[in-house]
């Protein structure tokens, strides 16, 4: 057991764990963040994307040791933002959502890809796109609502 | 129960290493899924581990006139992104992986995994990469090539941690790195090939390949390559069959659950011989 | 009044982007018990001797003796067991669980049971059929005495993953002393009560089963949930305690229904003129170790074995064969994929031979109103295929870009495909076995509820058919509420699968909401309807003669490529489709599953590659089973035409299944354009294009 902090969706925690545990499990189990999605365990999927110091990684693919006095935003967090609100209505009004269990993940890679390309080609959001797996869009609604999301959020970026 | 050590510094992981065994992990993208446990249960590690992702000391990229010097735990997209890493390796890592894994997946980890399918070994062995590896007793540098005996096999001792991935600071008049996957992005390569060669008044001065996921490491072949310096760019097009035939030899692939080893050896030599003909 | 089909925001986009919708996974509850599945080692044999670690306290094993009522899982053809006792048919089946409140030592038991079996020699040829169908039209194969010339072509389709991304999983506790409760992952809420009610034997109130929001399905979760809710239903019964099954991606993987492979023979007569007189058709699949609902997925194969066209004379057989893999099960087209690629490749492969046009031999065989269908029944309702033809090919600049990538230097193709899908259970499942109930209520302050076993999986049902509740009734959506479906509270309205869920449920429901305007004064009351065949349908499902389906629905895909002359990779460039649905729900919704569907569908057809080495599946995770990501997707351009069915709400038809069924033709059509080879297989991954490149049959 080892005592690691580190910054959860703005605020400080501090957890007593195992270090060999998943950032997955810790967020999902010890925090209730129900918004983190397991879908392959293997960073194929991308269903449980945070940020992670501000960039996309796969929470089942980062052991906990390495999230000592890190910035960890979930998708709870991130809904807080007035980015997320702009993503979240272009989401709804591209119609980019269907079952649902990829979509915190895609809404980060989105927060993600925007963060760093305020302005990004089609080619640059499939490419942002592109370790978030979705079997039920055929990702062209997605790339739609980023899309959408970068011209009505501009300067938001 | 395997120790766990998150350390505070090297010197702590140095005196570690030095009376005990134990295996490092770094960005966690790899060793996390070959120890993989179920669903909600900490990771079912076999041995001692010590965590290096965030050891300043295996952090940064600088550069002095000759060389480029990346530390071991550096993500592999704050390599992409840094401006002074050669573009032969920006453009292997951007397609290398997804957004996600390139920012938890480091360079010593890839090195430290000598996987025969890991992209970034690729254009490493082109740039003829040194291992800088260090124990109490001191620094031990080798040739990536060397330091990678078989699959998954490297030439790192019990008391020893790769620190830093020094490489020469080099420019090609052309490079093409090529990854074949079983689709355009994410996924693991069935092959891959990055070619570069440099010209001084039409006659070849620097001429190197590299092959991944085709043998049980990445093929380099120096003393092939070396055959055709001081030809001219005709001359190298004209014996690109006797290329091809003395490549083919290294050139020998598996059958696996992506592919097979007829089709990486054909689309293998079919990249040389393309990179050739494109000249 | 506003046309239904323009579109509104989905009524779960809200809780779904926020990640606060509650997926199977994310329920807690108090004294939760973990069950892990103990699976066999070998694919065919007997178990001889099974010895058990000690138990500490609290650790169960539940296998076929905890079983209460029979030890099968009701399905179709019910020959899986539960648990099973003593033979073994395929490798990782489930032999028994193991629950306890701590995972970590719920593994170690397992890992610590050991199995003595006695090996028997596996069958993995496709030899032991268990189901053989015939049935002819016109004069049946005695049309080929008459041909001039008999053109006859082998095809061969895969396995494919639904690849849901939320893996199965269930809950299940006991509520109060008797009555077990199970909220799962699943399509259908009914088949998984209707089948614990008879492995536990027990009365239909003390089984309850509820949907939370559903990860995907595919037809994945169409009856493989019931085998893990009748194992879990054993579990809490004898435990007493809450229960979580939930597969890794792995074990989900190895142990859930597949899309069965198929292998496909054709035949063709034809006369003097290169007409074609008839077919002869013959379909095997490999129904893995169980026939399940093998059979019907034959069937639906050999009834589209025509594809889009009409032929006067036909001979189609087929068999299911048994062997000793996976059990393979439903999957969005559910046997018609299958059959899609192989009439569609077969019919280009024939003008090809006879040197004409395919493009104009194909329409000329286009079926058309009135035309007798592949089981001699009629196409009573309008067809506007050559109109929907038109349109693709003006939106594509089809003719242009088909001459242009004919040159020898081309690597690019494009490639269109045509097609059908009957809308509904096949033959006359809906009226015999589903008898579908809906129920509409209001209460005293004018809320509607809509009470039906639909499950939402992501095809957006549960803002649609509140929108057609809602627009019927000229009330708000918000005042018409559908909860997730409880069997507690809803009625058996059918399994959410076979594209039936707007036309079937969503008609019975609309007919409801019609009924509840003419009352709507009154205060509180409950409107319950149940389906009836409309009377013109008739099909006896023993000679495979009538209309086997009441409605179809349309297409027309359009794929473009072009294929690395390096590497020999597909590249998906553009794709158009255009699609018959009779009336668009929800635009926006539709285009969605049009998307979807073709995705999946263009992927089966060159990317999604899965087999098994003596029973072993060798892509067993999503590593190295690859679907496509955004990179491998191109542009997609849809276009929805109106051509409403009498008995579909607003004259609507089924969507989900037609936008998946024509992707596979349509990509390898433009593949063979762009490489000049014919293919027979799929998926054409690059090294099946490599090996024809060396081997194959040039196209022209």
């Amino acid at each position: 057991m080892a005592k690691i902090d580190f910054r959860l969706n703005g605020v400080p925690v501090s957890i007593e764990t195992q270090l060999n545990r998943r950032l997955l499990d810790v967020l999902h189990e010890d925090f209730d963040l129900i918004g983190i999605k397991e879908g392959c365990g293997e960073g194929e999927c991308g269903a449980c994307a945070v940020l992670f110091d501000h960039e996309i990684i796969n929470s089942c693919s980062v052991p906990i040791a390495n999230c000592a006095n890190k910035d960890i935003v979930t998708i709870e967090g991130f809904s807080n933002t007035s980015r997320y609100k702009i993503l979240k209505d272009a989401f709804e009004e591209e119609g980019a959502v269907q079952c649902g269990f990829c979509t915190p993940g895609m809404m980060i890679a989105a927060e993600s890809l925007l963060n760093k390309n305020p302005k990004p080609t089609t080619e640059e959001i499939k490419i942002g796109l592109s370790g978030n797996l979705c079997r039920c869009t055929g990702y062209n609604m997605i790339i739609k609502a980023i899309q959408r999301a970068a011209k009505v959020g501009e300067g938001k970026w | 129960m395997v120790k766990q050590i998150l350390p505070k510094n090297l010197s702590e992981v140095l005196e570690l290493i030095s009376k005990e065994k134990y295996r490092f992990c770094a960005g966690g993208t790899d060793m996390l899924i070959q120890n993989h446990n179920l669903k909600t249960l900490p990771i079912d590690f076999k041995d001692n581990i010590i965590y290096t992702f965030n050891l300043e000391e295996l952090k940064g990229i600088t550069e002095d006139e000759d060389f480029i010097t990346i530390g071991a735990s550096e993500s592999l997209e704050s390599i992409l992104e840094n401006k002074i890493t050669p573009q032969i390796l920006k453009d292997t890592i951007l397609q290398m992986a997804s957004p996600a894994i390139r920012h938890s997946g480091t360079i010593g980890g890839n090195i430290g995994n000598a996987s025969p399918a890991g992209d970034l070994l690729v254009p490493l062995y082109l740039l003829n990469a040194i291992v800088q590896l260090q124990s109490l007793k001191g620094i031990r540098s080798v040739l990536l090539s060397d330091f990678i005996t078989h699959v998954r096999r490297i030439d790192l001792r019990d008391d020893e941690i790769i620190t830093k991935i020094i490489i020469s600071k080099i420019n090609f008049d052309k490079h093409q790195f090529v990854k074949v996957g079983p689709r355009l992005s994410d996924a693991i390569s069935k092959l891959s090939f990055l070619g570069a060669v440099s010209f001084h008044e039409d006659k070849v001065i620097d001429l190197r390949f590299s092959f991944g996921a085709v043998n049980i490491t990445v093929v380099r072949r120096p003393e092939i390559e070396a055959q055709y310096i001081y030809k001219t760019k005709e001359e190298l097009k004209n014996s690109v069959d006797e290329l091809l035939e003395k490549y083919s030899e290294y050139i020998r692939p598996i059958d696996d659950q992506r592919s097979n080893k007829e089709y990486r050896k054909t689309v293998a030599l079919n990249l040389l011989r393309n990179f050739i003909e494109e000249l | 009044m506003k046309d239904i089909r323009e579109s509104i925001l989905k009524t779960d986009g809200d809780e779904k982007i926020s990640g606060q919708a509650k997926y199977v996974a994310d329920i807690r509850m108090a004294n939760m018990q973990h069950a892990i599945t103990k699976r066999s080692t070998i694919a065919c044999g007997e178990i001889k001797n099974i010895s058990y670690p000690e138990l500490p306290e609290g650790y169960f094993i539940v296998d076929h003796r905890d079983v209460p009522g029979l030890n099968v899982v009701k399905i179709i053809f019910d020959d899986m067991p539960v648990f099973t006792e003593k033979a073994i048919t395929y490798l990782h089946e489930p032999i028994l669980l193991v629950v306890g409140p701590n995972k970590e030592k719920v593994k170690e038991i397992v890992n610590n049971i050991q199995i003595e079996y006695i090996e028997k020699e596996a069958t993995f040829e496709w030899k032991n059929s268990a189901v053989q169908y015939h049935f002819d039209k016109g004069l049946g194969k005695s049309i080929f005495e008459n041909a001039d010339k008999i053109i006859e072509y082998d095809y061969e389709t895969g396995y494919q993953e639904q690849a849901y991304i939320e893996p199965q999983g269930f809950i299940g506790y006991l509520e109060g002393k008797d009555k077990v409760t199970l909220i799962g992952s699943i399509q259908c809420p009914y088949y998984v009560k209707n089948a614990v009610i008879q492995v536990l034997n027990a009365t239909e109130e003390n089984v309850r089963v509820i949907q939370p929001s559903v990860g995907g399905a595919f037809g994945g979760k169409e009856e493989f949930p019931s085998l893990m809710a009748c194992q879990l239903a054993c579990a809490v019964k004898k435990v007493k305690k809450p229960i979580q099954l939930i597969y890794e991606r792995e074990e989900d993987m190895l142990v859930t229904t597949k899309r069965h492979p198929a292998r496909i023979r054709f035949s063709a007569a034809l006369n003097k003129e290169r007409e074609i007189l008839g077919f002869k058709i013959y379909c095997a699949i490999d129904a893995g170790a169980n026939i399940g609902l093998s059979g019907v997925v034959l069937s639906r194969a050999l009834i589209a074995g025509t594809g889009a066209y009409t032929i006067d004379n036909l001979d189609c057989s087929g068999d299911v064969f048994i062997t000793n893999t996976v059990p393979n099960g439903a999957f969005r087209g559910f046997g018609a994929p299958q059959m899609y690629f192989a009439v569609e490749m077969f019919m280009e492969h024939i003008a090809l031979d006879l040197g004409i046009d395919s493009l104009a031999f194909r329409r000329k065989y286009l079926a058309k109103q009135n035309d007798l269908t592949s089981t001699s029944g009629t196409f009573r309702d309008p067809i506007i295929m050559n109109e929907m033809i038109e349109k693709g090919m003006e939106i594509s600049d089809y003719k242009k870009k088909r001459i242009e990538y004919s040159k020898e230097k081309s690597t690019k193709g494009i490639g269109m495909s045509f097609f059908f899908h009957g809308c509904g259970f096949t033959g006359s499942g809906e009226a015999t076995h589903i008898k579908a109930k809906v129920r509409l209520k209001k209460d005293k302050d004018n809320t509607v509820y809509i009470l039906v076993a639909a499950v939402d999986m992501g095809q957006g049902i549960r803002t649609t058919l509140r929108k057609v509740v809602a627009q019927i009734l000229e009330i708000p959506i918000d005042n018409v509420i559908f909860d997730f479906p409880d069997t507690d509270k809803v009625p058996d309205s059918g399994p959410t699968v076979a594209s039936r869920t707007m036309m079937i449920v969503g008609g019975l429901i609309g007919r409801a909401a019609k009924e509840m305007k003419k009352r709507w004064t009154e205060t509180e009351f409950i409107v319950e309807k149940i389906y009836e065949q409309p009377e013109y349908i008739k099909y006896n499902d023993e000679t495979f003669r009538g209309d086997a389906y009441p409605a179809y629905s349309w297409g027309v895909n359009i794929v473009e490529v072009d294929v690395n002359p390096v590497t020999y990779q597909p590249k998906i460039l553009n794709t158009w489709s255009v699609y018959d649905i009779g009336k668009s729900i929800d635009d926006r919704i539709v285009l969605g599953q049009a998307d979807g569907g073709l995705t999946q569908g263009i992927a089966y057809g060159y990317l999604e590659v899965m087999n098994h080495v003596k029973g072993v599946i060798k892509q067993k995770n999503m590593t190295d089973y690859i679907i496509p990501t955004a990179m491998d997707t191109g542009n997609m351009e849809t276009v929805i035409y109106e051509n409403p069915y009498a008995f579909g709400p607003y004259g609507a038809k089924g969507v989900g299944e037609l936008t998946l069924v024509g992707g596979a033709p349509a990509v390898v059509y433009a593949i063979e354009q762009a490489i000049n080879k014919r293919i027979h297989k799929i998926p054409a991954t690059p090294e099946y294009i490599l090996e024809m490149m060396n081997d194959g049959k040039n196209r022209l």
